[in-house]
């Protein structure tokens, strides 16, 4: 049974964690505690021959607010159903490479005794491993850094009263609800933090807070008569930042907007399947560059690391710098400094400082996503700064950043995509995505959907969904709103890795037209 | 990890700060190691040590939750008056229900010291089999072997306590060919690791991909299909979140009668259709309350209502006989709740994938699915790939291996086009926990468009 008092000289655990991460005025450096906690690992890990080591020290604080309105069985009161949770976790992994493999323990026992022990186990790990070893490991160079970096943020989530959030979330679903014909209406605030310290062989030390803030409105609609239900949502774009951000988000005005389409939605005609040009607002189109471009220049996938789950790429390493992807105005950037950005950060936990890298330039596909162990694999000198754990009991590896698509001419206006258009669909918000394991062939929905005829945008339909193969798809893309309409949508959920590990990422753009794309019928 | 004894005086410890009429815990403890390869060669591997307690604290119907994983006296005080305070800020929940007298859970446990103690060392030898049948065939092997051991407890403040510990292993394998044009799978789970054949799982995906080698493209449409158990399981197991008695009734349901009711005694399936839950069953790791976890996934030891685990048939002989119920909406509904649809065993004949075949005229034959989405929750229609392998079948025979496709199609469609079951086995397919599930045939599968994946 693991107790931290049996291993702590003097304090209450709880706040070691605090003590360890709170911000010392006037000092841009770590810690010293975390830097003493840190250096046991890099120690032990040396003492037996570790030829590299890192430690992650992480506390994560996790705060969730949830109000659903909905009728009670029998008698169709609308009752008030509220979620309220505030919860963390702590403890530390280290990474090792000994023998020429990677070994990885981790603990939430943060304790210099602790820290070591499992050192030791990540050593053993790597020393079994390296019985099937066949080539050896080589990072690429990174300086050392000794630094403190935080999410740019004016108010602390976690310093706000309860009292505000609920107040604010309460009037949000109620308004949703206000309409007759709304079924049941919920709203959601949930913010997260990480306090990370960073530390390696490499001469490193760093600490870090990320936050990230979300929120989402929701209705659902529902005819009994006919035995069918639709629902429509409010999702802002989900952020890095702090309280600051959430009156930004009006959630309780778009509310008023979503009740009325939601019953729009439930009484949408069915769409005609065929050929149709599609208008993709951003907060639908994040999702699709995420699937097929995200995804499909992640340099494991294209060597084969992730070929037992979530695939390989169909770009292929013999692809850089050659492959026509999109048309000559697709340009996609990787980033981890894009302000705002779910992936953004101040360093990966590589301990590589973030950066920002073209991925693909004018159509052509020009360079992966990659961290320190795979640079060399592609005859590159250094990481572009893709390390990242969900957790600190995960394995650092190489997950996504911001990939993001430039806009288009600063006098493209979303009406000129639009009048551009004689049969087609213009899309908001993300639906059901699926892609297969090389990402050739998609399908994607969405959260609302409107006819557009001759030029012109009419009701909403439903049912729809979208076919493509990645490369045909965005050679179809031939115009991309001006900067001005640009946002960034992401997830914190994306998945990849064994045992499977989760990532926050945005994708920002600007709404882009496709010329005849396959759109089928759904049920 | 944490034993029976400990268990219990550490909830004990964390409800005597609970000033509250009602608090609620749940307790996990877990070691796992893991390793991954690809390309024949080791890449990661770990050794983890997590605990968590979940918190929850009542008063009037005015809850607050909370979790933590450091289980020292000041931090449980800390955390039990945290939910306190977060239940007096947040409004009454009207659906809250009465916490559990004490209960009689069952004696399940399922844990194998072998896989609890399990190590690098006892994993390499089998994935060492896999890479070097790979090797041998001039092939490249990728994969992952997991194992894992949970120990977790359930409490509450009116003296129910319980306590169970599983243990849980997986071992699986993707093996294409050096120039990516081919890629066989096979994976093989196991509460206790010593039933683990590295050299069977090479066998078979070796054997997949050496025989999905220039795949004809096939147009996209309806065709008879013969699922491998895993394909089978990697669809069936959405079904389990479409029996909800609530959605039903709510007309948010494939189970919603039009004008108001549900669907619950009708046949909507074949006569040989059976679809159960068993918690009991010895293949499976489950802890002794419904909807707790166990195996993989972090703090899946807790959660669920609480109930005693306990067996249900959700169809039986094609008729829909029973929804699941959550504590609130049986009492609402004058029901007896029930516990959530997962550990699903369909159950089948003593027909092997062999006879299957041997009766296909035409169809084709599928080893498994990829990235599953529900299309649309009302219908249960989902959408995804097939992987690593589809074959023609023609007059009884497997001809030729064909392209991937991408399908639009609904477990209940599928269940409902069922045209022969054979033996249920235990699957693990690349997404979700998997169940027990056998080979079909299905006529009339909706493939919508190719896939050039590989």
């Amino acid at each position: 049974m693991l107790t931290r008092r049996n291993f702590l000289q003097s304090g209450a655990a709880a706040a070691l964690a605090t003590r360890l991460f709170a911000a010392k005025e006037g000092s841009a450096a770590p810690n010293p505690e975390l830097e003493n906690l840190g250096a046991a690992a890099l120690r032990e890990a040396q003492k037996l021959k570790a030829s590299y080591a890192d430690i992650r020290i992480i506390r994560y604080r996790q705060q969730f607010l949830t109000v659903r309105l909905n009728p009670e069985r029998g008698t169709g009161k609308t009752l008030e159903v509220p979620m309220v949770s505030d919860g963390g976790s702590f403890g530390f992994g280290v990474r090792v490479i000994a023998e020429g493999a990677w070994g990885f323990a981790a603990s939430p026992l943060v304790t210099p005794a602790e820290i070591a022990r499992m050192t030791g186990e990540a050593v053993a790990v790597a020393r079994a491993n390296a019985a099937l070893r066949s080539r050896s490991l080589e990072l690429a160079p990174v300086p050392a850094y000794r630094v403190r970096w935080q999410t740019p943020h004016e108010r602390d989530p976690f310093e706000v009263p309860l009292e505000e959030k609920l107040d604010l979330i309460r009037s949000a679903a109620a308004e949703v609800k206000k309409e007759k014909g709304v079924f049941a209406a919920g709203c959601t605030l949930s913010f997260r933090s990480e306090d990370k310290y960073f530390a390696s062989t490499a001469g490193s030390s760093i600490q870090q807070l990320n936050l990230q803030t979300y929120a989402q409105v929701n209705a659902t609609a529902v005819d009994l008569k006919r035995a069918l239900s639709k629902t429509r949502r409010y999702q802002p774009q989900q952020v890095t930042a702090g309280y600051e951000y959430v009156p930004v988000m009006n959630l309780v005005e778009n509310a008023q907007r979503i009740r009325e389409e939601v019953i729009e939605h439930l009484n949408a005609p069915s769409i005609s399947p065929g050929k149709k040009d599609l208008v993709l607002l951003p907060s639908h189109l994040w999702l699709t560059i995420h699937e097929s471009i995200g995804h499909s220049t992640e340099l494991d996938r294209a060597l084969g690391y992730e070929a037992n789950f979530a695939g390989t790429s169909f770009l292929t390493t013999d692809k850089m710098g050659k492959q026509r992807v999109g048309s000559d105005i697709m340009n996609v950037w990787g980033d981890r400094t894009t302000e705002r950005g779910l992936a953004t950060t101040g360093y990966d936990d590589d301990g590589v400082k973030a950066t920002k890298f073209p991925i693909i330039e004018k159509g052509i596909f020009k360079h992966y996503q990659t961290i320190r162990d795979q640079a060399h694999l592609i005859g590159e000198q250094e990481s572009r700064g893709c390390c990242y754990a969900d957790n600190w009991a995960s394995v650092p590896f190489q997950r996504m950043p911001n990939v993001w698509l430039e806009p288009g001419k600063p006098d493209t206006n979303l009406e000129d995509l639009i009048s551009g258009v004689d049969d087609g669909i213009l899309i908001d918000g993300d639906g059901s995505f699926s892609i297969d394991q090389q990402r050739y062939n998609f399908q994607f929905g969405g959260d609302a959907f409107w006819a557009i005829k001759g030029g012109k945008k009419q009701g909403m339909v439903s049912r729809v969904a979208y076919q493509s193969r990645t490369t045909d798809f965005w050679q179809a893309c031939d115009s991309i709103a001006g900067p001005s309409y640009w946002q960034q949508w992401g997830a914190p959920n994306d998945g990849k890795g064994e045992p499977e590990q989760i990532n926050s990422v945005s994708h920002g753009c600007s709404p882009a037209r496709f010329r005849q794309v396959n759109v089928i019928q759904t049920d | 990890m944490l034993t029976k004894e400990q268990a219990r005086k550490l909830t004990e410890k964390a409800l005597s700060f609970s000033t509250f009429p009602e608090c609620e815990i749940s307790v996990n403890s877990s070691e796992n190691a893991f390793i991954r390869f690809a390309l024949n060669d080791v890449t990661t591997s770990g050794f983890t040590v997590e605990q968590s307690m979940s918190i929850s604290s009542i008063h009037d119907g005015q809850t607050g939750s909370t979790r933590v994983d450091e289980f020292d006296d000041d931090s449980l005080r800390e955390a039990v008056k945290r939910t306190e305070r977060l239940a007096l800020i947040s409004p009454p929940n009207p659906e809250r229900v009465p916490p559990l007298d004490p209960q009689k859970y069952p004696e399940i446990e399922n844990y194998a010291d072998s896989t609890a103690a399990a190590r690098n060392h006892a994993m390499i030898p089998h994935i060492r089999a896999i890479v070097e049948a790979a090797r041998t065939n001039g092939l490249v092997a990728a994969g992952f072997f997991e194992r894992a051991a949970e120990t977790a407890a359930v409490a509450n403040k009116q003296g129910n306590f319980g306590y169970g510990r599983v243990t849980d292993a997986n071992l699986s394998a993707t093996v294409r060919n050096s120039t990516g044009s081919s890629s066989g799978w096979a994976s093989h789970p196991a509460v206790n690791i010593e039933n683990i054949d590295g050299a069977a799982v090479a066998r078979t995906a070796v054997d997949k991909c050496l025989r999905w080698k220039e795949p004809q493209r096939l147009d996209p449409g309806k065709y008879t299909v013969v699922l491998e158990p895993t394909a089978t399981g990697d669809l069936l197991q959405l079904l389990g979140y479409s029996l909800q008695a609530r959605a039903a009734e709510e007309g948010r349901s494939f189970l919603s009668k039009k004008g108001g009711g549900t669907l619950v005694g009708e046949k909507l399936f074949p006569e040989f259709v059976t679809l159960r839950s068993d918690p009991f069953n010895r293949l499976y790791s489950v802890m002794p309350w419904s909807g707790g976890g166990g195996g993989f996934g972090r703090g899946g030891g807790g959660g669920g209502s609480g109930l005693p685990a306990e067996r249900m048939t959700w169809i039986e002989n094609g008729v829909v006989k029973n929804l699941f119920y959550d504590r609130y909406w049986a009492a609402k509904a004058g029901q007896r709740p029930t516990p959530f649809p997962n550990r699903l065993v369909l159950d089948g004949g003593g027909k092997s994938i062999s006879d299957l075949i041997a009766s296909v005229d035409r169809g084709l034959l599928v080893t498994r699915f990829w990235y599953i989405r529900v299309v649309n929750p009302q219908t249960a229609q989902a959408t995804g790939l097939t992987r690593d392998g589809v074959f023609l079948i023609e007059q009884g025979k497997v001809t030729a291996p064909v392209v991937n496709f991408r399908f639009n199609e609904s477990p209940v469609e599928m269940l409902k086009n069922t045209i022969a079951i054979g033996q249920p086995v235990r699957v693990r397919g690349g997404e979700g926990q998997g169940m027990l599930a056998p080979p079909l045939v299905v006529k009339e599968f909706s493939f919508t468009s190719v896939s050039d994946a590989v």
